[in-house]
């Protein structure tokens, strides 16, 4: 194919501005939409009047309760049919007006009276009403294999701690949008989305529409990271109502400060780990109890304690998780969801057991190397974790670093750590489109979703690839329900879902142009063998002879209104194999140890994660991961005031993410994974880089100033104080 | 003003000169991206902690959503439509397409502005780039490769 | 969601801007970049916005032994002025470590002292806030309480003040020239603040309609070799400071002669260390007079539940500062 790597498909439109984001979407007569809030934190809306608001000047229609009456009662549904206030800032209603400051205006206008009860503010105000909920992300909340209570009896070494890990919000610099327009009974919906085909089922079961008469659009996508999707569908419905009544296209923004209340939230975790190790550093115990927060609408636990039945070989293993309902807003997945906080407690814990037992700690996490998926006893479709551990340790020079407290730079002391990253691979039926132009020229097309994750890319480039035609030649089109169903854009699932579909729509054009090409008389090729020719260079060539023709010129002879061809690829029947990729991530940090500030000054990562269809992309996923990482190590942190219910400080000169000036050097390494269990040999890469992270950074910090901090984000008040005497470290002043 | 708190203005935008008329409260963000149709100003947080909105105003990046319109009047502003196009981009935005400077590309039109001012401060190293696009965040994680690619531009 | 609408003026002169900000709802609007903000936040309600930011109040002048700055100077104008730069280092530093560039193109320096705490609770609508809303209650002395002063707090406000360059200010003793309907007066920079006690909603001592025109700072040379600006915060930059130390020394034959010391984060004003300052005159500049100078500039914190970490971190702050700034090297 082309020299050097291949960029990013849609990069030209980004970079000048033309790529069209939601909320960009010109619509003549739009209207814009306020959301109004609820004036108490838990409680019951009275009455929402609007008869002020409707005095204001430009005031257009408002959408409350009675005005959802008509859309079918679901879960997503709930928040606007029903007028119960689970969580402060929850919007009751929503107005629209000829302009925003106009629907401002107005909805400032509105008077809600509501009812108001106790609320409870934070998981430590009902710790008695802790219960296991059935699931935790896709899996059984509670596991148990061996007996973990005995072997940590039995232990030669038991590290028992607790972990704790802050709210942390998802925050795509594009905040959530609708622009929605009805002409008749059918509607255009252009939306950030994460799904645009659950978008459309979710529209279609709450308007009692058929399902082609709902159209979802989000062809450019300003980030998601898990919270484009289900919590934002009441607010867009509110707007489509307001649509539908009007008349007129309708526009709905989230307010920076919405998206910590309305886009969903890592939730906060305890943990209560215990990992008991022999003499020789093998595991013979893991004990891992979660708790976390949900909401009082809504249910969902991360996989936190999934770390521990995964990651390495244990006999004994027992994990719980536990959630409390609080009146504050659902969690939902974030990047690494689960393996996130996880990693930190786990990797913690290991480190602290390396430095007990004097083992090093990669050559610690060598030896409980899991050979085969015990939990489900199964063997792995590929794992080369010891690779990465080889690979990362090489290039981060791990062998040559300084002894525990003994680097510095100025007023930094240095440390490095380390610690493992996994993510578990999962795939999703897809369809996809494959046309070609009598002139060459490929049109792909799938109904997922670009938010950043090179989508566009990917799917241009194993189409591209598999007929020999340039990424210059190749259109891609996704973001629309349109087009054939496509994966949602989550869990590192994109691209292997979408790669045996359009495998399989190549394919067959493949075989139809091969065809043409040796049945034409006309054709240099003519008289070859099909299963000879091969596609590469924009040519169509035989693998055996020196003969070959233009793709472009059969084209024109054969098919001159083009060729079109469809793939698509279900869910295997059975697994047979447990599907993860794998990583070491090594960190090094400096910490001034008087002023507490912790800076990341160096990231060297291996991860395995089967066939990199991209290194450029794939390489910026894993940049783009790990600094989310280092967000949460170091910086992010939602709090909730216990008064008023309310998120504190609901900016971004208080919730703090990773700036320019925060960055470390990246090193990343893409250790090569051949995976014949998986489509194309593809794994996901997005969600590998934002867990693991923490716990490195945590263990480089014990090992530059010798504090251990087992809370997340990790801020200056921990650095300084007193070393807790546990840490059994106390030679740096 | 007029009548109905409307005020009228005179910019030069992208090298146009431009009559409009703006409501007293409205941001050049609003103006610019809501009334102008200039969707390349984007739009993060509103409150001038994530410069998505970075325009250059007489050459200065500032953030388009913390400066009233019209206290604008008069200014020669250029957002990111005005500093190249597909067929003609600006050596930044090459930079940043050859460097995978941007996912989602959300942040982008802000960074590649910002940059372009830090560039004209003669930034002398990568930490003073760094420090530099401080005020344009990426939630996606580009930074490595925005600071590349303006390192690049630069000379570095 | 945003406050209710204004209507918005832009006065030719001066004379213009003192009538028409007299007007009672009226504001000053320089940069905007706090106003706007607040604004959008629903924490500010103003009739009319007087744009003052075109008058021409924003030179940089240093004659007669004195930097006046126009008060509408913009802070990266000034940080960059290479005679700022050179001769009064703290100000283009603290600047430097102020907001981001592109704020620094838009804010001015009367703005900036002029700026509203970030307490959380006062710029979060719906929690309780004295400042914003009199009697509601202090939200942040009954909540979370890692920003809260240190100093000079009441049991009606525990705020800081946010200010980088005010504290660089403080410490090179710079004055202010107010102008207001009555004519022009001159006070020292604290002076502007007032403590919060029982009204924390005023912060500081300008009458309605009174102006800043300018900043003035006493031309003290000997100080600018031996001066530093120390920001302590989480996150590498764009970041309000965690706690901040200004710091200038004279030396003359191996002992200080004159001492500047001022920390921000600490107190609802930029906070003058006096007690520190005085105790390092005429001592040589080594570590035990900077560490006993540092123990005096924390004698009388108060803190709360999650900001004790600061008086520790303020201590070590001014020795470091001091460090920097005394090294004999
Ligand atoms: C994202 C972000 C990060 C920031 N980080 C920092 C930081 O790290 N450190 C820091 O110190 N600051 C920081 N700031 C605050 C910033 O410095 C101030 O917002 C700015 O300096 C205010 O100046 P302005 O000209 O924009 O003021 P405006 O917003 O125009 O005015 C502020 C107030 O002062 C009044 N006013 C202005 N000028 C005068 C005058 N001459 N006479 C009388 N009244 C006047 C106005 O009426 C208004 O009440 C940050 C701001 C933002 C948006
Ligand atoms: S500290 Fe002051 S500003 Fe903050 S909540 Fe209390 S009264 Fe308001
Ligand atoms: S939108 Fe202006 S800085 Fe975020
Ligand atoms: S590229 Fe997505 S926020 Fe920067």
């Amino acid at each position: 194919m082309s020299p050097g790597p291949v960029t990013r498909w849609e990069a030209g439109l980004k970079v000048t501005g033309q790529a069209v984001f939601a909320a960009e979407t010109p619509a003549p007569g739009l209207l814009y939409a306020v959301l109004v809030e609820a004036p108490v934190g838990c409680g019951t809306v009275l009455a929402v009047d609007a008869a002020q608001a409707r005095r204001t000047p430009g005031f257009a229609d408002l959408i409350s309760y009675p005005e959802a009456q008509g859309l079918k009662p679901s879960s997503v549904t709930a928040l606007i049919r029903e007028p119960t206030i689970h969580f402060a800032g929850q919007p009751v209603a929503l107005v629209v007006a000829e302009n925003l400051a106009a629907a401002q205006a107005a909805a400032r206008a509105v008077r809600v009276e509501a009812e108001a009860r106790p609320a409870i503010a934070a998981l430590g105000q009902a710790l008695d009403q802790a219960y296991t909920p059935a699931t935790a992300g896709r899996n059984p909340a509670e596991s148990r294999r061996g007996d973990a209570a005995r072997a940590l009896a039995e232990a030669h070494l038991v590290v028992r701690r607790r972990y704790e890990t802050a709210v942390n919000n998802h925050h795509p610099m594009e905040p959530h949008a609708v622009v929605c327009c009805w002409e008749g009974d059918r509607v255009t919906v252009h939306t950030s989305t994460q799904a645009v085909f659950g978008a459309r089922a979710a529209i279609a079961h709450a308007f009692g529409l058929p399902a082609e008469d709902a159209r979802v659009v989000s062809r450019f996508l300003g980030g998601g990271f898990g919270c484009k999707g289900q919590l934002w569908w009441p607010w867009m419905m509110q707007a489509m109502l307001a649509a539908r009544r009007t008349g007129r296209p309708v526009r709905l923004e989230l307010t920076r400060a919405q998206l910590f209340t309305l886009a969903g939230r890592r939730s906060e975790t305890v943990q209560e780990l215990a990992v008991g190790l022999d003499a020789d550093g093998r595991l013979t115990a893991i004990d891992h109890q979660v708790l976390a927060q949900t909401s009082t609408h809504g249910e969902y636990a991360d996989t936190t304690a999934g770390v521990s039945r995964w990651l390495y070989a244990c006999p004994n293993v027992t994990t719980r998780h536990r959630l409390v309902r609080t009146n504050e807003p659902q969690p939902i997945p974030m990047r690494a969801p689960g393996t996130a906080p996880g990693t930190f407690a786990l990797e913690s814990a290991l480190d602290e057991a390396a430095a007990a037992l004097g083992i090093d700690p990669v050559d610690l996490r060598v030896r409980n190397h899991g050979d085969h998926d015990q939990e489900a006893g199964r063997p792995w479709s590929s794992k080369r974790l010891l690779e990465c551990y080889r690979v990362g340790a090489e290039r981060f020079g791990w062998a040559h670093r300084p002894a525990a407290g003994a680097a510095g730079d100025g007023r930094w002391r240095l440390g490095s750590g380390m610690a493992s990253t996994f993510y578990a691979q999962h795939l999703q039926p897809s369809r996809a489109r494959v046309r070609l132009a009598a002139d060459a020229s490929l049109v792909v097309q799938c109904g997922t979703q670009d938010m950043g994750n090179g989508a566009y890319t990917a799917l241009g480039q194993m189409a591209a690839e598999a007929l020999g035609v340039p990424m210059s030649r190749v259109t891609v089109e996704l973001g629309d329900t349109l087009l054939p169903q496509g994966p949602i854009s989550a869990g590192s699932q994109v691209t292997v879902s979408i790669s045996p579909a359009v495998a399989m729509a190549t394919a067959e054009l493949r075989a139809i142009l091969a065809q043409l090409a040796v049945a034409d008389q006309a054709s240099p090729l003519a008289g070859q063998r099909p299963e000879d020719l091969d596609f590469a260079d924009g040519l169509v060539r035989s693998r055996t002879g020196n003969v070959a023709e233009p793709l472009a010129d059969l084209l024109a002879r054969q098919a001159p209104a083009g060729l079109e061809a469809e793939g698509s690829a279900d869910l295997p029947q059975v697994q047979t194999h447990s599907f993860m990729s794998h990583g070491a991530v090594f960190v090094e940090v400096g910490v001034d140890p008087d002023l507490g500030e912790v800076r990341v000054r160096r990231v060297c990562a291996a991860f395995a994660a089967g066939r990199i269809v991209n290194p450029l992309l794939a390489t910026s996923q894993y940049v783009g991961g790990l600094i989310g990482g280092i967000g949460m190590a170091l910086h992010e942190r939602t709090v909730t005031d216990l008064a008023s219910g309310r998120i504190l400080g609901d900016n971004f000169a208080d919730y703090l993410i990773p700036v320019h000036a925060d960055m470390p050097t990246f090193d990343i390494a893409l250790v090569h994974e051949d995976d014949t269990h998986l489509p194309g040999g593809i794994k996901g890469v997005g969600m590998l880089g934002t867990a693991g992270v923490q716990a490195a950074i945590a263990n480089a910090i014990f090992d530059a100033v010798g504090r251990r901090v087992r809370r997340l984000p990790i801020r200056i008040e921990d650095i300084l104080g007193h070393p807790d005497p546990r840490d059994g470290f106390e030679t740096l002043t | 003003m007029s009548d109905d708190g409307r005020i009228a203005l005179s910019l030069t935008l992208n090298g146009r000169a431009l009559d409009v008329e703006t409501p007293a409260c409205a941001t050049l963000l609003d103006l610019l991206r809501d009334r102008l149709g200039l969707t390349g100003v984007k739009k993060g947080c509103d409150m001038g902690a994530c410069g998505a909105c970075t325009v250059l105003m007489g050459g200065r990046r500032i953030k388009s959503c913390l400066a009233l319109a019209a206290a604008c009047d008069g200014g020669a502003i250029t957002t990111i439509e005005g500093i190249g196009t597909l067929d003609d981009l600006h050596p930044l935005q090459a930079a940043f397409i050859r460097h995978d400077a941007l996912q989602c590309g959300y942040c982008t039109p802000g960074q590649i502005l910002s940059g372009i001012a830090l560039l004209a401060e003669t930034p002398k190293d990568l930490a003073a780039i760094r420090e530099g696009m401080s005020g344009n965040l990426c939630r996606c994680g580009a930074y490595p490769n925005i600071v590349a690619a303006i390192a690049e531009v630069a000379g570095l | 969601m945003s406050g209710p609408a204004f209507s918005y003026a832009r006065p030719a002169d001066v004379a213009g801007a003192l009538a028409q900000g007299a007007r009672p709802g009226a504001a000053f609007l320089a940069g905007g970049t706090d106003l706007i903000q607040l604004w959008k936040a629903g924490l500010a309600a103003h009739a009319e916005l007087v744009d003052i930011s075109r008058l021409p109040l924003a030179g940089i002048d240093l004659a007669d032994g004195e930097l006046a700055i126009g008060a509408l100077a913009r802070l990266s104008d000034v940080a960059l002025h290479p005679r700022v730069m050179a001769e009064h280092p703290l100000i283009a530093q603290a600047i430097a470590a102020t907001a981001s560039g592109q704020v620094r193109n838009m804010a001015t320096v009367g703005g900036n002292l002029l700026q509203r705490t970030r307490c959380a609770y006062f710029r979060t609508q719906g929690m309780a806030c004295n400042k914003r809303e009199p009697g509601s209650g202090c939200g942040a002395a009954a909540g979370e309480t890692r920003q809260a002063a240190l100093f000079g707090a009441s049991a009606a406000c525990v705020a800081t003040h946010a200010s980088d360059l005010a504290v660089a200010l403080t410490a090179l003793r710079a004055e202010l020239t107010i102008l207001g309907p009555d004519g022009e007066r001159r006070i020292a920079l604290p002076d502007l603040y007032r403590l919060p006690g029982q009204t924390p909603q005023i912060d500081t001592t300008l009458a309605p309609g009174e102006l800043i025109a300018a900043v003035q700072v006493r031309r003290a040379a000997g100080l600018a070799a031996r001066s530093t600006y120390l920001k302590v915060r989480d996150r590498a930059s764009f970041e309000f400071a965690v706690v901040s130390v200004a710091a200038a020394l004279r030396l003359e034959d191996g002992a200080v002669v004159e001492a500047r010391l001022a920390a921000g984060g600490v107190a609802p004003l930029p906070w003058r260390l006096a007690g520190a300052e005085a105790a390092l005159i005429g001592r040589a500049p080594d570590a035990r007079a900077f560490a006993e100078a540092a123990g005096l500039a924390v004698e009388g914190a108060q803190p709360l539940a999650d900001n004790g970490f600061k008086v520790e971190l303020l201590r070590r702050a001014v020795i470091r500062a001091l460090e920097t700034v005394g090294a004999t090297a």
